[in-house]
């Protein structure tokens, strides 16, 4: 037996902290679209917040927001990094006190930047809502997952670096540099600041954060999953290898300058508003690469949607991001923006893609990696099956009813009267929404309802059971896996 | 081309597909009909129906989005927008037969263009039973039919596409989540360029 051999024989791939995250992450998606039912409900029922401050839109908007976004996604993406780097590597992760550390500090930052967000303290950035003392903490957290993530890849077994690695290390860096750059403050006392950058220079910057928060986390990472989880699921490489490079690289170049597209008709030059727009529309093309690339590894593994629920959830997330991907650079051109902008259009099209990408790729992941984190069957495929129907009809009951509501908004502020005056007061509009809103409180519960009977489905598949310890494959002469 | 005359062909349509929908892609799966025929036949007139409500009901109420006052358009306007909601649906009705034929090559399915333009056809219907709701333009009320219309439509076609088209259901879940994102993409285009062309000017005036 060779030295390599040897070590291999005694080293196993590190999926206790895999685990960890996996059940963080569910915790969260509970807070988190607990917190986004909740305030649904209060844009119908204000008087729910029972006036406590901790319990207004205000301060719960950010905290569902938050919990989403850094508790449910940010967790779900390490969990899949940790599982799919050491896999793709063919090395257990070298620094495991640095993961287990990486993953628990994380955990308490999440949480005690949302308690944060519900006692006020509030940066007034969209999706960088926390004070400057967790910023420097998340800033540390994060470049730890950094070094976690690259030491596994600097201690590969082969030679390629899978295309997965490839956008997870993209959203490594590029949230390290967008996060730091967007929490430069002046601290004015523990728990307030004042940004570094001046009016319009600061929203610029802002929404060049806001809007790269969006690709290169909530779409480059989500495709990082997409890339070794879906060629898994169907059993098969993925259609273009070719492609799916092409793809990453348009994709880094082109997401970086479509921020301004979040300021149209605000007070920042017009041609950055214009190259916003033309970068957007150019977006397009890498989001689409990557649509067909999963379409087409997935129509010649059919058989698979027989037997795998996962499979089913991936298949959807595929469509829902191709809309996603697809409206919003159509919502970046500014004629449309005219209208849709500051309407529930926008609220409509990020729920497309947070539940019907996001949220229903990381359900399909899940459904695949935790009977195989515990060596398990799916404790009832059935229940599966039901949130599969309860996601698809919450997602679109939810967007439908968006599209209502912000059109109609859209339209009836725009319209004026013989003297130039708006036709409809404001208040008028805003008064008419309820029903739109009860619509999409109803799509959100059910949504919601369906993410807790996954969760019941995995805890109970894993309740009990340890984690399997599995072995890397042994590496020939050749250099080849076995 | 002419078409085999089948039991597609007998009987209103529009019933059949309310009542025994299964039977009619059953039956579709063993014809072969002519294009021309289908859309002469039926597809225009399924076309025709929604902006025909959607016409009187604007003349007679104008559109409520939910302000104060609905909004009554101008007769020549309601004239114009109707005759591009008829072009537009049977351009979506059309382009979705060719796009659905195409797809056809990938999963192994059917590829004769008439099966396409029956298929289309028949998920059309729901959406003409329900355009009737169109009569009375409140927004909000026109959405809460649309729903289950949509809900019906997505039925059918994920029950019906593989029969229709003689493939393996899974693979006939692929082709019809295809086609769902195809037409959702094509809603949302229209969306935008309506939107478009309303700030740019070129839609009707909807001041009070």
């Amino acid at each position: 037996m060779s030295e390599n051999q040897q070590i291999i024989a005694n080293e196993y791939y590190h999926d206790g902290v895999v685990r960890f995250l996996v059940v963080c992450s569910m915790l969260w998606a509970v807070l988190g679209m607990g917190a986004g039912v909740y305030v649904a409900a209060e844009l119908i029922w204000p008087e729910i917040d029972f006036g406590q401050f901790w319990l207004s839109f205000g301060r719960l908007r950010p905290l569902h927001t938050n919990a989403i976004i850094f508790g449910f996604g940010v967790s779900a993406l390490m969990a899949t990094a940790f599982y799919s780097v050491q896999r793709t590597c063919h090395v257990p992760l070298p620094t495991l006190r640095l993961a287990w550390v990486t993953a628990m500090l994380w955990q308490i930052c999440v949480l005690s930047g949302g308690l944060s967000l519900l006692a006020g303290m509030n940066s007034g950035k969209e999706y960088a809502e926390l004070e400057w003392p967790f910023d420097i903490a998340i800033a540390i957290v994060w470049i730890s997952f950094g070094v976690v993530f690259f030491s596994t890849i600097a201690c590969r077994r082969i030679k390629p670096i899978y295309i997965s690695n490839w956008f997870y290390g993209g959203l490594i860096i590029v949230i390290a540099m967008l996060h730091v750059v967007n929490s430069l403050v002046m601290p004015a006392t523990l728990l307030k600041s004042y940004p570094v950058y001046a009016g319009a220079q600061d929203a610029i910057v802002q929404w060049w954060y806001g809007h790269n928060a969006v690709g290169f986390l909530l779409t480059g990472g989500f495709l990082g999953m997409l890339y070794y989880f879906l060629p898994k699921l169907a059993d098969r490489p993925i259609w273009s290898y070719k492609l799916s490079v092409v793809a990453f690289w348009s994709f880094t170049y082109a997401y970086i300058w479509a921020g301004p597209h979040h300021l149209h008709y605000n007070s920042i030059p017009d041609w950055v508003q214009n190259l916003g727009m033309v970068m957007s529309l150019i977006l397009l093309a890498p989001s689409w690469a990557t649509m067909i690339n999963g379409i087409m590894t997935v129509s010649s593994a059919s058989e698979k949607l027989r037997t795998d629920p996962a499979l089913k959830f991936i298949v959807l997330s595929l469509a829902f991001y191709g809309l996603a991907t697809f409206e919003g650079p159509m919502m970046a051109i500014k004629s449309v923006n005219a209208v849709s902008h500051f309407t529930d259009w926008t609220i409509g099209h990020v729920h497309s893609g947070a539940l019907g990408w996001n949220a229903l790729i990381v359900f399909g992941t899940f459904y695949y990696l935790v009977p195989r984190l515990v060596d398990a069957k799916l404790y009832s495929v059935r229940l599966a099956n039901i949130h599969f129907w309860l996601a698809l009809a919450g997602t679109m009951l939810y967007v439908l009813s968006m599209w209502g509501a912000g059109v109609s908004q859209g339209l009836l502020w725009l319209s004026l009267d013989e003297f130039g005056e708006p036709s409809f007061s404001f208040k008028d509009i805003m008064a008419s929404m309820p029903p739109y809103y009860m619509l999409r409180l109803l799509g959100g519960f059910t949504f919601f309802l369906g993410t807790l009977l996954m969760i019941f489905n995995l805890v109970m598949t894993m309740k009990g059971r340890p984690t399997v310890r599995v072995r890397p494959p042994k590496i020939t002469a050749t250099g080849e896996a076995q | 081309m002419n078409g085999t005359r089948t039991n597609t062909d007998t009987g209103p349509l529009l019933l059949r597909v309310l009542f025994r929908p299964k039977e009619t892609f059953e039956d579709l799966s063993r014809a072969e009909p002519s294009p021309y025929r289908i859309f002469f036949k039926y597809l225009v007139w399924f076309a025709l129906l929604p902006p025909m409500f959607a016409y009187i009901g604007g003349s007679r109420y104008g559109w409520d989005l939910g302000a104060a006052n609905p909004l009554i358009l101008a007769e020549i306007q309601l004239r114009i927008v109707s005759m591009l909601y008829f072009f537009v649906l049977l351009t979506a009705f059309v382009s979705t037969a060719f796009a659905s034929q195409w797809m056809s090559e990938t999963y192994g399915a059917r590829k004769s263009l008439g099966v396409h333009m029956a298929m289309v056809t028949i998920l059309a219907v729901p959406m003409t039973v329900g355009s009737v709701v169109h009569l009375y333009p409140h927004v909000f009320i026109n959405l809460l039919v649309f729903i289950p219309v949509l809900i019906w439509a997505m039925y059918l076609l994920y029950v019906g596409l593989p029969v229709a088209l003689n493939i393996e259901p899974e693979k006939g879940m692929l082709m019809a989540s295809s086609l769902v994102g195809w037409l959702l993409v094509g809603f949302v285009t229209l969306l935008g360029v309506t939107v478009a062309l309303w700030t740019e000017g070129l839609g009707p005036s909807i001041g009070a």
